[in-house]
């Protein structure tokens, strides 16, 4: 009689990595010509090629990590107790948790305490992620703390992103003009709400139009009903004049007849650890693979990218130095153009690598501002409670779906508030999750504790903010001039912290969630007021902010560099401010509009 | 079930796992897999990796006192919590492990102390006397450490971190308000709770989650028959 098959131990990846390994072998230099080099494959990355294979652009995409058999790694439904440590991670693995950021030493896989680890990962890593995140021993990261989220597979992090699709708006891209502080971007809401919207049509999203200046609307598909809970919480909340709205997804709640891998949602929950009907747009099904039907598109993993290298006879980017993950070997690949789509702070961590007698300082740095302006989002202050009316009722299924609702932002959206500029959001909503949380703060033992689990259990609403960092010039990444990577490329070092503005706004954002709950009747509220480590958003911007001023700015406003007129940034490098929006969105729709540029530029042959 | 042979491959098999999958499971010993494997058929005798047969029952004893089967559905010693319970204490780093056991033998002795009975052997009212104590510091006001709970970004110097649950967790009061077998209830009771409510009764009998399945359309607070909520009053749809 066998027991349930356990498919945390039953995963078997040699597959996929044979096959990984096939496909780079097969690629090298000379297996081109390629027109355009994109390297990643995430939502930027995907993006790139996706526009431009399918315009009958030669893409090559370069993979740091291998191939994706999501059929067998994502475990979508897999139930907690098919695994023998119900969710935990092995013994010789690690994920860092949120005090050890700012206690520990950079680089973090260095600190003795974690030498018995095999592996060490950034906070995202569970039994579901761990095969996708980067081993921070391989991968080291010097400075300040800095809780960096990397994830080298085909798709990276688009695997297991929190769906979370907010379009920026006017108060992002004209917020310095509202408040003075630092430049308004050199665009504006309407050059970019026309691929919002083709994102949204190409892609699928799950969303309310509610009319609000602070999250402009889009073109949604079916959006999320709320629960009791969250139902009330709307009520008391719009008497104080503050929006909570059903959640806007990268979901396709309605199916996606353009796309033969993606299926419409299945309310199942889970997207986090990978949707294997791929309702969830990750980059893999939603744009890689039509992206390489296409026949346009070569993808070769295992492909470090350790520097854009320059032709000297045209003074342009000639292509890109690739060390192959596995057998270190070092190629040159060469392209009209290069796409660069690693991330924001591997993308610049590239172009400073990327140095020459002409680019000193990397390339594309004349200005010497790439790397500065880093921003993302704060985050951390969060409260619960429980909301009377669903106290002692038999629990309903809330958790069949991809997104909780939303609160937009509200400070100084109409009002100014006195002790800081820019805002915040709160995601958050409630009722009945697969795993009661709320047991590990019940008081008690025996019967009481079980039935209070069990009373309070369909009443839970919790909700936590993300705010604005401001973008300042002096937080930013430089390279280190000693600590190397695995493959001999040096690492970024941090010169990254929350400052005043965000530490009082992160007060706020404890002060509010108590005062909204209050007013909610919730009872047993819990607020806790403390900031999560540098990083933790997984939002991060600005390290190649794009302007009109080649002196102070790194990107003109197509992404590409002022200095060199063949490099463009697919990611979110050349991003101004951030606003509180959840970045991929944007990161999407400002991709697609940089690839139409490229591609004029490719066809009037400036490029 | 077990045979006097339990090896690894016999493990796996049991686990419907292919050979293939050893070369992916260096962390587990193959006392650990075999144990669990036959974990995972019920009613099967634990095959212990840390815990002693009587701390066993012991620990049988204590985790069914922090979830008890009740009316509605079976209690932590019947979702196997304590064999989970040795799993954890398997993996932990041997300083926790020592500590957690060094708690459990105290349980014992303040047991013998006031009864003059091992905790495995009270009756219910004296069980419920004990852990009564010893969870008494859960709605105690404690002053002394107030500094501990000003907020990471509000504090001179950010807190060292240290792991001091079973569940890896990284304790923000460092269990320094505690006495040894508060500390030791407090570990015991998180790990129930993990262990209980990631368990099969524990999902579906307990709670009698709903989820997990396909579902067309998120039905938000109305019941299914599309009626207008009983508790919130949000309208069905015309």
């Amino acid at each position: 009689m066998p027991g349930p098959v356990d498919k945390t131990l039953d995963l078997e990846l040699a597959a996929i990595t044979d096959e990984s390994r096939k496909l780079a072998a097969a690629i090298k230099p000379a297996s081109g010509p390629w027109d355009v080099i994109v390297v990643g494959s995430g939502a930027s990355g995907g993006m790139a090629a996706f526009q431009l294979a399918t315009a009958g652009v030669k893409v090559l995409m370069l993979e740091a990590g291998r191939m994706l058999d999501h059929k067998a790694e994502y475990r979508t439904m897999e139930w907690p107790y098919a695994s023998t440590r119900r969710g935990r991670l092995p013994g010789d693995q690690r994920a860092i948790q949120a005090a050890e950021y700012n206690f520990y030493d950079r680089p973090y896989g260095n600190n003795p305490e974690f030498a018995k680890y095999k592996k060490l990962s950034s906070y995202t890593a569970n039994t579901f992620t761990r095969n996708w995140t980067v081993n921070e021993k391989e991968h080291p990261t010097t400075g300040t703390p800095y809780a960096w989220v990397r994830a080298r597979v085909l798709g990276g992090k688009t695997n297991y992103w929190g769906r979370v699709a907010i379009r920026y708006g006017p108060l992002q891209f004209k917020a310095a003009s509202r408040d003075g502080f630092d430049i308004d971007w050199p665009i504006g809401y309407e050059d970019v709400s026309p691929y919002y919207d083709k994102v949204d049509t190409l892609l699928g999203c799950s969303g309310t139009k509610e009319g609000l200046i602070q999250v402009p609307d889009g073109i949604y598909q079916r959006p999320m009903k709320m629960n009791c809970v969250e139902t009330h919480f709307k009520k008391t909340i719009a008497k104080m004049g503050r929006s909570y709205i059903p959640g806007r997804c990268g979901v396709s709640t309605e199916g996606q007849l353009n796309n033969k891998y993606r299926s419409r949602c299945l309310g199942r929950g889970r997207c986090s650890r990978g949707c294997d009907v791929n309702a969830n747009f990750h980059s893999p099904a939603a744009l890689v693979y039509p992206a390489r039907d296409t026949g346009n598109l070569t993808i070769r993993p295992y492909s470090v990218v350790s520097e854009v290298f320059l032709d000297e006879a045209t003074g342009k980017a000639g292509g890109v130095r690739v060390i192959d993950a596995n057998t270190k070997e070092v190629m040159d690949f060469k392209a009209r153009v290069v796409v660069l789509g690693a991330g924001t702070l591997d993308s610049t961590r590239i172009l400073l690598n990327s140095k020459s007698p002409k680019h000193p300082n990397g390339l594309g740095n004349s200005s010497g501002l790439m790397g500065c302006y880093l921003s993302e989002h704060h985050m951390g202050p969060r409260g619960s409670g429980f909301i009377p009316m669903r106290v002692g009722t038999e629990p309903t299924l809330d958790d069949g779906r991809p997104t909780a609702p939303y609160i937009p932002r509200f400070r100084n959206v109409t009002d100014k508030h006195p002790d800081f500029i820019r805002g915040y959001h709160f995601q958050g909503g409630g009722g009945s999750y697969e795993y009661p949380s709320l047991a590990h703060d019940m008081p008690g033992f025996g019967k009481a504790l079980k039935s209070n689990i069990r009373k309070y259990y369909p009443a839970m609403l919790s909700i936590g903010g993300f705010g604005e960092v401001l973008p300042r010039k002096e937080n930013r990444v430089l390279l280190d001039p000693e600590v190397k990577d695995a493959w001999g490329i040096p690492v970024l070092r941090f010169d990254f912290k929350f400052r005043d503005n965000e530490i009082t706004m992160a007060r706020d954002m404890a002060d509010t969630a108590d005062e909204m709950l209050r007013a909610a009747g919730a009872e047993n509220i819990k607020i806790d007021p403390t900031m999560l480590p540098e990083g933790w958003s997984i939002h991060e911007i600005g390290t190649a902010r794009m302007g009109e001023d080649p002196k102070a700015s790194v990107t003109h406003k197509f992404c590409g560099l002022h200095d060199v007129p063949n490099v463009f940034f697919a990611d979110a490098a050349p991003f101004v401010s951030g606003g509180t929006q959840n970045t991929t969105w944007s990161i999407l729709a400002f991709c697609w509009r940089t690839m139409d540029y490229v591609k004029e530029q490719m066809r009037t042959g400036v490029v | 079930m077990s045979g006097p042979l339990v090896t690894r491959r016999n493990a796996l098999k049991a686990l419907g796992a292919t050979a293939g999958a050893a070369t992916i499971l260096p962390w587990l010993s193959d006392e650990g897999l075999a144990a669990f494997a036959d974990v995972q058929k019920a009613g099967t005798a634990p095959v212990l990796r840390v815990l002693t047969p009587a701390q066993y029952v012991t620990v049988e004893r204590l985790v069914e006192a922090i979830i008890p089967t009740d009316e509605r559905s079976p209690g932590a010693r019947d979702a196997r919590v304590a064999d989970y319970m040795d799993l954890l204490l398997a993996e932990a780093d041997e300083g926790l492990r020592k500590d957690w056991l060094a708690g459990l033998a105290a349980l014992d002795a303040e047991s013998t102390r006031r009864f003059g009975r091992s905790f495995a052997k009270l009756d219910a009212a004296q069980t419920d006397a004990l852990l009564t104590d010893i969870s008494a510091y859960e709605t105690r006001k404690v002053v002394a450490d107030a500094a501990l709970d000003v907020p990471r970004n509000e504090q001179p110097k950010p807190q060292p971190p240290q792991v001091d649950t079973l569940l890896g967790d990284i304790g923000r009061h460092k269990g320094s308000r505690k006495s040894q077998l508060e500390t030791f209830f407090a570990n015991t009771k998180q790990a129930t709770i993990h262990g209980y409510y990631t368990s099969e009764i524990g999902i579906h009998k307990e709670l009698r989650y709903k989820g997990n399945k396909v579902l067309l359309e998120f039905v938000g607070c109305l019941t299914v028959d599309g009626k207008d909520c009983p508790y919130c009053g949000q309208k069905a749809e015309a």
